[in-house]
């Protein structure tokens, strides 16, 4: 593999690096004398170009490779993947669009765009030593865009406490793979893979998977590595809080289920019920299992609009941590389908946070009164989105929720193996419809206080919102739409 | 005796556990940071033994890069360090109570 | 043409935010227009359905390969009775809202959007669509009781959003495993009824997916939300409550739970039987004690569904088709009932107090109203010559053949019927308390007269229950030769039908 040929099978990643050192270099050189609105406006502009040229390298480029020792290993459903975290990184961008909470422009939109080739380069890979590095490049990226709005110390706090929560799991992640790697001889996947077959049982093994776990635990907000959640969905600025609900999601639930399925499938054990084997299947059986109902009974107490979807954050991950214990065939499908729609619904919904916030300064569910008179869209928009991470049909976040139910109880030996799980999720998810259904309550029944005109949106933001609630109806109704993709 | 490698791992593992005691337990945010330093550290250590051990120069070129990365990520806490304490003049970490549940 | 009735009401709901939002009149137009369009596709699919039997498939397309679901929607005869059931009452529920002065744009798209999810069910054959419409249904339901409802609204908005969720929760769970039990990789209803589930299995599954459904047929002890909910529910929406979407709950358990797991039901029905006359005699009991004119009729709707609930329990030819036939007559008479006592009487009274009424002279003052809710009444005692008769008729002769001592249990329940009944008339409309002098009703004082809508929707109702009456067959027709058909073989296996 020579030079030329890498470059042109990482050309997505390539363009958008190019992009956020473009814009780095634009706004420092000919930005500086404009006001923050009209650089963000042209940092948008030409992030936008950027991504689109990379979309269309992912799309069109090459889709089957596996270089130097599965540093780089790209499949059609990994290159679809990039489609999407590119999509999601233009509506992250577009959020931007209009507001005013820093004036480093460049370098946060550089940022940005270096997290989002991180995320590309994390679901390119089946090498421990790449999986750090990107792990890291994603985690580096966000915490200093976190800290980004210099105008409160809360998000400097936020960011504060995000890294340190993240630099523990990068230790424990760097520990993990470093058992893994003396246990197996490899920093291979398939390597580790073939090795575990005999050694799954190894206390070295077991230990490996203990820490992984709590690495990447980190990663998705699983209870009980989710305490850095609600701090940095509050804190961090509109845009930033976006992205790490949806981009570093979509990417880590990749790679954590090619880490487990593809790379340890031999330290799996079983979390069935009554036949418990040690493994990383019981643990993140256990995982979901807290999170879904510590995530869901937290949000009950929540005032907040961010503070209520950093809890619903914590059991999202649950229900998709319930996809990873299904049978191969049926858990990426399952997983990506219901990742993916949760991060458009979460970008949709930060983007109508940062419009309760501009109007109102703080982002308290009460600010939410009578939205539905002044501006129906936006009304509609969110209710999509409420109802969708409630899992109401004909919506997404009802078909993730039913497709990753029925492949995990496709799995194991009988459809009562894991059928616990479900049925604590199901229960959970009924405890959800109440507290999504007060924020409802709020926009549909409340009356509006105080200012009565219709709510003052610039079209982008409003354009990115419509876009996303209506992605989100239509995956719903034909969820094969992308399934197909997924398999 | 010649140390095999069971005591490496012995090593890196109290190190590890040293390193996980400070961030847990220290209340000034740069001592914080050096138990992250050292729970980086004690990986990089158990990936350097492994190597010897294993005989194949993956982990020692691996630790190469989580060296880097960790020096990254020291510059970027530091970076975060100052942000706070340029809002907040402190580096306790018991300070940090605006945002609460 | 029956699949017309769902998408003409979607499409309504959609048209609702295209007109301008001040204009009072155009959203009842509309929601006018889309529900006797509605009516009118149904008929029209109605006279074209064969008499004698036979599933009528209506659209199957395939939708989901990858969990094997399809858009197949159908009819059976049971199905096309609910649809008529539900066109007269949408539109009857349409013209009793003709009054509605706040936000009528979103009113009249919730209302859309609950009736498209409910024709969705009855027509659909797949259960995962059926799921779908199931759920539709649940969410407007919510802004309608918590916007325009009035006692305790935004309490019973939740209350009856929740517990419907968690019955529909309780039927995923079901469907979720059925799927995985069958390994058939379709969700289709007539070939998942052709697999023999175990016997293990079908002894949870089935209560689950019965109860599940039953919470919103208002089985007891899960029926709590109802009285609660069609009290605080503005009056075209208490209509649809209790006269169709309870319907939904029942048809559910009818079309799945019992289809899919007979022997599961061979096992409960005796405990089905029981809860069943509970809710009957319960219900009757409760109504005749009750201050609140809504909560009368609330109470009777329990009781009213607690005869459908019979009948499925008894797997007769006769008492299923007259839990069916029950279905449509109940929900002809609850959107009667509401209609009068919400509409006509509280809209203008401002109370629904027995005893307040009873000074207010109403057999005078409204005798449209007075005589409406009288045949309404008298329909719903059972009195021969309604709709209500050749029901719980059949209804108890089934029991008679499966349970004799609570076939005599239901029926005393019938006659407690009679005097919450006779009560309600006697306080509201015909108390004999003392008349003012002068007169106050002559010339022309006193309360608004009963709009020309009102009396529409009420005569069109009176007309059904009546016509229904005089000649069940009309119904009975489709109705008892689809119990014939391949779907219930298994009840005819397993549980004796």
């Amino acid at each position: 593999m020579d030079y030329p040929g890498l470059i042109k099978l990482l050309a997505p990643e390539c363009v958008v690096v190019l992009t956020a050192l473009a814009v780095l270099f634009a706004d420092v050189k000919f930005w500086r004398g404009l006001p923050n609105g009209r650089r963000f406006g042209r940092g948008v502009t030409l992030s936008t170009v950027g991504l689109m040229a990379a979309a269309l390298f992912a799309e069109f480029g090459e889709n089957s490779a596996d270089v130097l020792m599965g540093t780089l290993v790209l499949t059609p459903v990994s290159q679809f993947l990039k489609l999407v975290l590119l999509l999601l990184t233009l509506a992250t961008v577009w959020l931007c669009g209009d507001t005013d909470f820093t004036d480093h422009v460049g370098e946060f939109l550089a940022l940005l765009l270096l997290a989002a080739t991180g995320m590309m380069l994390l679901i390119s890979t089946e090498n421990l030593l790449m999986i750090f590095v990107s792990l890291e490049l994603v985690s580096l990226s966000l915490y200093v865009i976190t800290a980004f709005n210099k105008r409160s110390s809360r998000s400097a706090e936020a960011a504060l406490k995000y890294f340190l929560f993240g630099g523990m799991a990068a230790g424990f992640t760097l520990f993990g793979f470093s058992l893994l790697y003396g246990l197996c001889g490899s920093i291979h996947l398939p390597d580790i893979a073939l090795a575990l077959n005999t050694k799954g049982s190894d206390p070295l093994a077991r230990a490996a998977v203990v820490m992984v776990l709590a690495g990447f635990g980190f990663k998705i907000a699983a209870v009980p590595f989710h305490f850095w959640a609600p701090d940095a969905y509050e804190g961090a600025p509109a845009p930033a809080a976006a992205f790490i609900a949806s981009g570093s999601k979509v990417a880590s639930f990749f790679i954590l289920t090619t880490l487990l399925q593809s790379g340890m499938p031999g330290a799996a054990g079983s979390g069935a019920w009554k036949a418990f084997v040690p493994g990383w299947m019981p643990i993140v059986a256990i995982l979901a299992t807290a999170s879904m109902v510590f995530g869901n009974l937290a949000a009950l107490a929540q005032s907040g609009l961010r503070r209520l979807l950093a809890c619903s954050a914590i059991a999202h991950a649950g229900y998709a941590l319930l996809a990873v214990l299904a049978d191969p065939p049926d858990a990426k499908p399952a997983l990506l389908y219901y990742v993916t729609t949760y991060a458009m619904t979460l970008v949709g919904m930060f983007g109508l946070v940062s419009v309760v916030e501009r109007g109102h300064g703080d982002d308290s569910i009460g600010r939410l009164a009578g939205l539905s008179q002044r501006s129906p869209l936006l009304a509609a928009c969110l209710s999509v989105f409420s109802l969708s991470l409630a899992g109401v049909p004909p919506l997404s976040g009802f078909f993730g929720k039913f497709y990753v139910f029925v492949a995990l109880v496709k799995s194991g030996p009988s459809y009562s193996s894991h059928f616990w799980l479900a049925l604590v999720a199901i229960a959970m998810s009924c405890v959800s419809l109440y507290y999504y259904l007060q924020v409802l309550k709020q926009v549909w029944v409340g009356e509006p206080l105080g200012d009565t005109r219709p709510a003052k949106v610039s079209a982008a933001l409003t354009f990115v919102v419509a876009g996303l609630a209506l992605g989100v109806v239509l995956l719903g109704c034909a969820p094969e739409l992308l399934l197909a993709h997924f398999r | 005796m010649t140390p095999g490698l069971n005591h490496y791992l012995v090593v890196s593992g109290l190190l590890f556990s040293l390193g996980l005691l400070g961030v847990l337990g220290r209340r000034n945010l740069l001592i914080i940071y050096m138990g992250l330093e050292l729970m980086l550290n004690a990986g990089n250590l158990a990936l350097v033994s492994f190597s010897r051990f294993n005989g194949n120069l993956n982990g020692q070129v691996m630790v190469f890069f989580t060296i880097t990365v960790a020096a990254a990520e020291v510059a970027v806490g530091l970076a975060l360090i100052v942000a706070l304490y340029r809002k907040r003049q402190t580096a306790h970490v018991e300070d940090l109570t605006t945002l609460k549940f | 043409m029956l699949a017309w009735t769902l998408y003409l009401s979607f499409a309504g709901a959609v048209g609702m935010f295209l007109l301008p939002r001040e204009n009072l009149r155009a959203p009842r137009v509309l929601a006018l227009g889309m529900a006797v369009a509605g009516l009118l596709a149904a008929v029209g699919g109605a006279l074209q359905h064969p008499i004698g039997g036979g599933i009528v498939v209506i659209a199957k397309q395939t939708w989901i390969p990858s969990l094997g679901a399809d858009y197949f929607l159908a009819a059976d005869g049971i199905s096309l009775t609910l649809v008529l059931l539900t066109g007269v009452v949408a539109t009857a529920g349409v013209l009793f809202s003709w009054n509605i002065e706040l936000r009528p744009r979103e009113f009249f798209a919730f209302y859309l959007v609950l009736i498209g999810g409910v024709y969705g069910v009855f027509l659909s054959f797949d259960l995962l669509l059926l799921l779908v419409f199931y759920e539709i249904a649940i969410v407007p339901k919510y802004f309608l009781i918590a916007i325009w409802g009035s006692t305790h609204r935004e309490y019973a908005a939740m209350k009856l959003a929740l517990y419907s969720f968690v019955g529909s929760a309780l039927v995923i769970a079901g469907f979720v495993a059925a799927y995985v039990v069958s390994g058939a990789q379709t969700f289709n209803l007539l070939e998942l009824a052709k697999f023999e589930y175990p016997r293990e299995f079908q002894l949870w599954a089935f209560p689950v997916v019965f109860v599940g459904f039953g919470i919103l047929a208002g089985l007891w002890p899960f029926h709590s939300w109802a009285p609660t909910g069609h009290v605080a529910a503005p009056t075209a929406a208490s209509m649809l409550l209790a006269g169709v979407v309870m319907k939904l709950g029942a048809y559910g358990c009818l079309r799945v739970a019992m289809t899919l797991f007979p022997e599961g039901l061979a096992a409960w029905r005796g405990v089905i039987g029981i809860l069943a006359v509970i809710g009957i005699v319960y219900g009757a009991l409760v109504a005749l004690v009750q201050r609140d004119f809504k909560f009368v009729v609330g109470f009777s709707s329990v009781s009213h569904m607690g005869f459908v609930l019979l009948g499925l329990a008894t797997v007769t030819t006769i008492g299923l088709s007259g839990a069916v036939l029950q279905m449509f007559s109940h929900g002809i008479l609850a959107g009667l009932l509401f209609g009068v006592v919400g509409r006509m009487i509280y809209d203008r009274e401002h109370t629904r107090d027995l005893d307040q009424l009873e000074a207010r002279h109403l057999g005078r003052a409204l005798p449209f109203a007075a005589v409406t809710f009288v045949l309404a009444g008298l329909a719903s005692m059972g009195l021969p010559g309604f709709s209500g008769f050749v029901a719980e008729l059949s209804v108890l002769i089934g029991a008679w053949q499966r349970f004799p001592r609570l076939a005599v249990i239901a029926g005393a329940g019938i006659v407690v019927g009679v005097a919450y009944t006779l009560r309600a008339i006697q306080k509201a409309f015909f108390s004999g308390a003392e008349m003012p002098s002068p007169d106050p009703f002559q010339a022309g004082h006193g309360e608004s007269a009963i709009s020309v809508p009102e009396k529409v929707g009420a005569g069109l109702l009176i007309a059904c229950t009546v016509v229904v009456g005089l000649y069940p067959r009309l119904l009975l027709d489709w109705i008892v030769p689809s119990f014939n058909s391949p779907l219930f073989d298994g009840l005819r296996r397993g549980a004796g039908l």
